[in-house]
């Protein structure tokens, strides 16, 4: 039987840890949105060290544990005079971590529209930045919301990251009171509740969007 | 209006155009047929650009089409194009679909574009279908759509490039007689096409390509009762006899 008595009991250490995941998401979702935008669009343009630049960022980003990145901000630029507390260590190699997967369902949503629209769109005077606004994107969008939405997914529990370096999140406040407690087990259930709190929502609401988007086409 | 002086073109090391020289006059229909992969979509796509030529001399409505200076945007709205495939808008309505050029290229009010719209979509017979979505559509009637927002534009050529060749044979015929009254009403068309009865009847021309070369180019009735080249008449007997 699951002790309830420890989540009562702690009810406030787990609510700041609560707070840190979803603050240290929301702030990464964001940061990664934008940042992976730009790098899509770094990607695709039609000028080729943009698109060195672009590639460069993806490809070695996805492809170094998300852990190291973190450790990065946290150790490694305090090597070179740039300090930051854990918690925004943590939120940043989330939010550049993250960007590296954003910016390739953007580009890869592009690039699923048909040749042909653009091809239409072009060949009836549009420029390139209209037939992409008017065009392009609107069909974009329908291909990259799936994705996108399992990335945030991705996001959330990927925060987790942040107990490693003591960043004040849910992992870090399960550690505290599983070291305060020596339960391991009933601890952490809850921490995976909370967790479960915040992707159950956000993976019904992307396939809810995915539905709908398709019911659309 | 559509002059092609020498023009090759290579994709890499492929050379896909060979000493291309054609003249299009206005108001002439051009008819281009020739075995898969003869060159015929790419020797349409140089005349609006959506391919450029590696060498030689392409010039239409005056304007040299490869030239560094030349504004694009303003040479491809005097000339409508139709794919194989229609490449309509899925996300729009067909009114937004053939407003759309018209209201951001030239700037029409949405009111003045709707009504040409209209007008064009009675001309290709399915005003009805101006709040449908593409995909509600037969492939036809999608076909006359886009040969609606194409010539929406009021432009002084139109290409074609195999309109009805993704097209179930009997929906082949609306699509074919919007073109044929096109002809008549003297537009300047450059049809890529496997209907040769289409050819007969409406061509001022046919031009027959294969690997890359115009092998031969004469009015339909010299070269349908008798085409010079052995290859063009291979190519006759194949298509006239499936
Ligand atoms: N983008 C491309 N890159 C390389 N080869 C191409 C490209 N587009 C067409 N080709 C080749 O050029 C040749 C002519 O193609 P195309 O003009 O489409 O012929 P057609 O329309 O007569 O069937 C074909 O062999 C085709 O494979
Ligand atoms: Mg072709």
């Amino acid at each position: 039987m699951l002790r309830f008595s420890i989540l009562v009991e702690h009810w406030d250490l787990y609510m700041q840890g609560f707070g840190h995941t979803i603050k240290a998401s929301v702030l990464a979702l964001i940061g990664s949105l934008a940042l992976g935008t730009i790098i899509a669009i770094f990607r695709i343009a039609p000028i080729r060290p943009l698109n060195w630049v672009g590639t460069a960022y993806v490809e070695f980003i996805r492809n170094i544990p998300l852990v190291l990145i973190v450790f990065v901000f946290f150790m490694g630029l305090p090597a070179v005079g740039i300090r930051f507390d854990s918690f925004t260590a943590g939120t940043l190699g989330l939010m550049v971590y993250t960007a590296a997967f954003i910016a390739e369902a953007i580009r890869s949503g592009i690039q699923a529209v048909p040749k042909g629209q653009m091809e239409a769109a072009r060949s009836s005077g549009l420029t390139y930045l209209q037939a992409m606004r008017y065009v392009i994107l609107p069909q974009a969008v329908k291909i990259v919301i799936p994705p996108l939405g399992n990335q945030f997914i991705n996001l959330v529990k990927n925060s987790s990251v942040l107990g490693v370096i003591a960043g004040l999140d849910l992992m870090y406040y399960g550690d505290l009171i599983s070291s305060k407690t020596f339960v391991t087990f009933d601890v952490y259930i809850f921490v995976a509740l909370f967790y479960l709190v915040l992707t159950i929502p956000l993976s019904l609401g992307v396939g809810y969007l995915e539905r709908r988007l398709l019911k659309a086409r | 209006m559509i002059y092609f002086h020498q023009v090759n073109k290579y994709y890499g090391d492929f050379h896909v155009l060979k000493d291309i020289n054609l003249t299009i006059n206005q108001g002439e229909v051009v008819v281009i047929i020739g075995p898969s992969g003869s060159g015929k979509s790419t020797l349409v796509r140089c005349i609006n650009r959506l391919e450029t030529i590696s060498s030689g001399e392409l010039i239409v409505d005056g304007v040299k089409v490869n030239d560094k200076g030349v504004n694009i945007n303003e040479l491809r709205r005097n000339i409508g194009m139709v794919f194989q495939h229609f490449n309509l808008y899925p996300h729009m309505t067909v009114l937004q679909n053939i407003t759309l050029a018209p209201r951001k290229v030239l700037g029409m009010s949405e009111k003045e574009a709707n009504e040409i719209a209209m007008y064009y979509l009675e001309k290709v017979g399915i005003p009805d279908k101006a709040n449908a979505y593409p995909s509600a559509l037969s492939g036809g009637q999608q076909q006359r759509v886009a040969i609606a927002r194409g010539l929406a534009m009021k432009p002084k050529i139109m290409l074609f490039d195999e309109p009805t060749s993704a097209l179930d044979p009997e929906t082949i015929g609306e699509v074919l007689d919007v073109m044929k009254q096109l002809a008549k009403e003297g537009m300047t068309m450059v049809v890529v096409t496997h209907e040769m009865g289409f050819a007969r009847e409406v061509a001022d021309r046919i031009v027959f390509m294969d690997q890359g070369r115009i092998l031969e180019e004469a009015p339909p009735e010299e070269f349908f009762a008798a085409p010079k080249e052995e290859r063009a008449r291979v190519f006759l007997s194949r298509i006239l006899n499936h």
